[in-house]
């Protein structure tokens, strides 16, 4: 039927009765042009089944979305006989009039969206702006990757420093920085704070960074004074971009709670790289 | 489930479902075959997690969308609560997906995490807490994606039921509006 061509997408978040709406509205005068998702952050993941009160009107947008082409009602995004893989190609945005939406985007622009999504968490926690609004709400894109990297790299890093016992500094590396950022996390749920499970996950691992180029250089140059003096200003640095989330999360009675096994997680970590020979 | 399909039924996407099955099979076989080869730990552990990452951001991004039509992610809304967001082709759309590369989809992604419990099990018998910990941080991906793609798919199912309904009772609403306006 044409209402299948009409609403190509189904979102668990529409409301019913927007749907209601729109069915008895496409009902009664025939919809031509497909409404386009609003405007939305390189995110892209906003719900995307039309919003009437809230979308505008259909065909500007098209000039402001970048992965769509042709206004002309849809033949189906993905057909069995197409071929394959379509990496770097763009697929069905050629033709396919309804909102650009990331169930058929290109891979290319998936992994680009992933990859700048890493960067702008990065530059958002490690570079902190003091002039910034709302620190709590900065790491809203929250994603595991940039963690992932850190981790495994201060891993390696304090493993190649090693001398003897690679293997058993690399295990207990990683299962010390991931098993203390869930339990950091849980201690700032129990404190009564409100932060989201993987949003501070995400966070306390990119708060590594610093620490990880403190380990760089350390690893770099031998002596103990070194280590020493930039142990702690990644540390301080690290401690530094951790404290406006974590102290945003919670009562500002419990601060000193939540924020004191932040610290003395990175310190134990900054013992860890200068005593590593 | 039978292996037999229907004559001239093939792969849809057979480039995506290679990849698909790549990085998994990829990371099984390097983490069970490079105890012969590999004598560091940390490579193996290195090596099997990156796979395994690559195989969950593969299996999530890119097979889930052209082989299922199903994806699924979170997102933290303005008043700071987390939401599960899922999204599924429309009807028309999903009916025309290719059996076998659903098939092939659900079943690879079964096998792997049964895979992963069963090296699991070796590794907890012979008490090597450290192997124990990559295949724990490949299971927890790999049930992740189980996890995500199986409430996606059950949303979906939802939503075309609703959305039938709905379409039943908006005709049904304006076949009586045209019937009130001719009389």
């Amino acid at each position: 039927m044409s209402h299948g061509d009409t609403i190509p997408l189904h979102s668990s978040a529409q409301s019913d009765i927007d749907e209601i709406e729109n069915l008895i509205n496409a009902g009664s005068h025939p919809v031509t042009v497909l409404p386009a998702r609003p405007p939305s952050p390189p995110r892209a993941s906003i719900p995307v089944s039309f919003v009437p009160s809230a979308a505008p009107p259909p065909l500007p947008s098209y000039q402001k979305v970048p992965s769509s082409t042709a206004p002309t009602p849809p033949p189906l995004p993905i057909t069995p006989t197409a071929a394959g893989f379509r990496l770097g190609v763009g697929i069905a945005a050629d033709g396919f009039g309804s909102p650009p939406d990331t169930l058929t985007e290109p891979v290319l622009d998936t992994v680009k969206r992933d990859l700048s999504r890493i960067v702008s968490n990065l530059k958002l926690v490690v570079f902190p702006n003091p002039f910034r609004e709302d620190p709590g709400k900065a790491l809203r894109d929250w994603d595991l990757w940039g963690p992932f990297f850190f981790i495994i790299f201060l891993g390696l890093v304090l493993s190649w420093s090693a001398s003897v016992k690679k293997s058993e500094v690399f295990a207990v590396a990683f299962a010390v920085l991931a098993a203390g950022a869930v339990i950091l996390t849980l201690n700032v749920l129990l404190l009564g704070g409100h932060i989201i499970f993987f949003q501070s996950l995400s966070l306390l691992g990119y708060c590594l960074f610093p620490l990880d180029i403190g380990a760089l250089i350390c690893m770099l140059k031998d002596n103990v004074v070194i280590k020493i003096v930039v142990v702690s200003i990644t540390l301080a640095w690290s401690s530094w971009a951790a404290y406006p989330f974590m102290s945003a999360a919670v009562n500002p009675r419990r601060k000193a709670l939540a924020l004191y096994p932040v610290f003395l997680m990175y310190i134990s970590v900054g013992f860890l790289i200068i005593a590593i020979d | 489930m039978d292996r037999v399909q229907p004559s001239g039924e093939n792969y849809a996407n057979p480039r995506t479902c290679f990849f698909h099955v790549l990085f998994k099979a990829a990371a099984l076989a390097f983490y069970v075959l490079s105890a012969l080869f590999v004598s560091s730990f940390v490579i193996i552990f290195v090596v099997t997690v990156f796979l395994a990452a690559l195989d969950f951001w593969v299996v999530k991004n890119v097979s889930g969308r052209i082989l299922v039509g199903l994806r699924w992610w979170n997102e933290i809304d303005e008043q700071g609560e987390s939401v599960w967001k899922f999204q599924c082709l429309d009807q028309e759309s999903l009916a025309r997906m290719n059996k076998k590369d659903s098939w092939l989809f659900w079943w690879t992604l079964y096998l792997t995490a049964v895979s992963w419990i069963f090296l699991g099990v070796f590794s907890l018998i012979r008490f090597q807490a450290d192997y124990l910990l990559v295949v724990g941080v490949c299971l927890s991906l790999s049930i992740a994606n189980i996890v995500g793609f199986t409430k996606c798919r059950k949303d979906a199912k939802k939503q075309i039921q609703q959305f039938a309904t709905k379409t039943i009772a908006s005709q049904f609403t304006s076949s009586l509006q045209s019937a009130f306006s001719v009389v």
